[in-house]
């Protein structure tokens, strides 16, 4: 969106630890960079703190050493109000959703443009669009209780995308799944990649993902990150 | 399609809360009319009797001539004038009957004066002056009476005002808890718009607006209740003739009418207040 900040990382992590509470560090002096317009995967055993990772990365945590910056901005230097603006430039997708139950699939999808205070004529058709595009056009006004695990990740999808993010940021999108839909969701991560130039990186335990994606590849053990290319792109994209 | 309210509508506890909050308002409502009533109640009775000065006078008609000249000279008097033979008449009416006061019977010498009402010891001043010109002379000036009556009435309308006072702080601290209850029970729906990027003051304004909503209709609701509730004991009064202490000041004024028409404003602003200060202190424990 901001073509200044575009050129900077995406995301960058600076010799970053982090520990909950006073036990172990999960993360140590972790550094890495994504690139703007990257796409990332980042695998690892269970445990190993990938969410926690993630977590840092869309603003939920903060590292107990060492610094995180995303498009370029320190977030060590900013204000809360600095940091809800720069979290509205991040989508997440979380392991287990997190869709309001009260609200509609639609008013889920709407959450991110409503939170910004934009009106809702102006965003309506967009969001049943982009439900329509995710193959919710006829659930537009179900509840999470009454949709698949399958559905309801579709509409954690669209939430995290409705904003047109500059990063987007999925955790084990394609854990409930079967491998057809998998395959589906992931050419729609790349697709929003080439076609708007979205930052995305995923947390995934999927091999034939981390196989088949043909993008970067970053795995996580005893607390530090290794970087590893996948070396068969044979997924291509229509 | 209408977007429905980022809030879940109202659950039990809210109900609960909308209850206190009423019961609250009711008694506060109450208690400020009575400290109310007690004020004017002691504004009236000490306003109808300060600067009224009764002399009474022993002696001859001369002693009465002269005593009601001497008042007169003082700036501080208003007015003076001594109670006729037909003033005696009214007063002894119901005693005497129509005919009037028999011929011989004695009348008391009694000058009524009205002093200006920044007067100070009026009834001092005047009795050493009676005395200096050895005129023989009571002279009351009520100062006794209307000090025990604002005595009384100021410890009533202090003890109504600690109510007021002590009710309002406790209003504020149910709504202070409910609203932790209610934010505890939503704590998902906070996460959720706070990692969606809602700013602070987006998320308290949710809950703000929520809890105005509840404390101006819980507000309304108990104001209602004082209002029947102060006519009945207005109604009752008249029926027993308004000789109750007190009873007779509940006469429903201006000045009650905005206490009935301020309660809901200060209970739903305490209860945005209240909110905004518990959802701005547990948003400070998110990034
Ligand atoms: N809130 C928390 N408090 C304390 N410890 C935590 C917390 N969240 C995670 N952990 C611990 O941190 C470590 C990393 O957890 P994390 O959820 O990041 O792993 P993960 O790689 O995402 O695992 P999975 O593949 O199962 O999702 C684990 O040992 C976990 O027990
Ligand atoms: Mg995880």
């Amino acid at each position: 969106m901001n073509n200044m900040s575009l050129e900077e990382p995406a995301v960058q992590f600076d010799q970053v630890s982090l520990s909950y509470g006073l036990d172990q560090d999960v993360l140590t002096q972790v550094s890495l960079e994504l690139h703007a317009r990257s796409f990332t995967l980042l695998t690892g055993p269970s445990g190993a703190g990938k969410t926690t990772l993630l977590k840092l990365a869309y603003l939920a945590l903060l590292p107990s050493s060492g610094q995180i910056s995303l498009f370029g901005i320190n977030t060590n230097r900013l204000n809360r109000v600095g940091l809800a603006k720069l979290r509205r430039r991040v989508g997440v997708v979380f392991q287990e959703f997190r869709l309001l139950d009260h609200l509609t699939a639609y008013e889920n999808a709407a959450l991110p443009l409503r939170v910004m205070g934009e009106p809702e004529r102006q965003y309506k058709d967009d969001v049943i669009e982009l439900l329509r595009w995710v193959g919710l056009g006829d659930r537009l006004h179900a509840r999470p209780e009454t949709l698949s695990g399958g559905e309801k990740q579709r509409v954690a999808i669209a939430r995290a995308i409705v904003g047109k993010p500059d990063l987007l940021i999925a955790d084990e999108p394609t854990g409930n799944v079967d491998p057809e839909m998998g395959d589906r969701l992931l050419r729609l991560f790349q697709e929003l990649n080439k076609r708007l130039g979205t930052t995305v990186l995923i947390a995934t335990h999927d091999q034939h993902m981390v196989e088949n994606a043909g993008a970067e590849v970053l795995r996580l053990a005893d607390g530090h990150v290794m970087h590893q290319v996948s070396n068969s792109p044979s997924f291509t994209i229509s | 399609m209408s977007s429905s309210s980022l809030l879940p509508q109202e659950d039990a506890r809210d109900a609960a809360l909308f209850f206190v909050v009423c019961a609250l308002c009711f008694l506060g409502a109450l208690a400020a009319l009575s400290a109310r009533a007690a004020y004017s109640a002691a504004n009236d009775w000490t306003n109808d009797v300060t600067g009224q000065i009764t002399i009474r006078i022993e002696g001859t008609p001369q002693h009465l001539e002269k005593a009601l000249e001497l008042t007169r000279g003082f700036p501080e008097i208003a007015s003076a004038r001594a109670l006729e033979k037909s003033d005696a008449e009214e007063l002894l009416s119901p005693w005497l009957g129509k005919n009037g006061v028999p011929e011989g019977l004695p009348l008391p010498k009694i000058i009524a004066a009205e002093a200006q009402p920044n007067a100070k010891n009026m009834g001092e001043k005047l009795q050493s002056a009676f005395q200096q010109n050895r005129i023989t002379a009571t002279v009351d000036d009520h100062v006794v009476w209307s000090e025990d009556v604002r005595r009384a009435t100021d410890s009533a309308r202090l003890v109504a005002l600690v109510a007021v006072a002590l009710l309002a702080a406790t209003a504020i601290a149910v709504i202070a808890f409910a609203t932790h209850a209610a934010l505890l029970a939503r704590k998902e729906i906070v996460n959720v718009l706070h990692l969606c990027g809602a700013k602070d003051s987006f998320i308290a304004g949710l809950f703000e607006r929520r809890f105005l909503g509840l404390g101006l209709q819980a507000g309304t609701v108990g104001a209602v209740l004082a209002l029947c509730a102060a006519a009945f004991l207005l109604y009752m009064a008249k029926q027993s003739d308004g000789q109750v202490w007190l009873l007779p000041q509940l006469s429903l004024s201006m000045v009650d009418g905005l206490i009935l028409g301020l309660t809901p404003i200060i209970a739903g602003l305490s209860a945005m207040l209240a909110a905004r200060i518990t959802v701005i202190r547990s948003l400070a424990e998110l990034v």
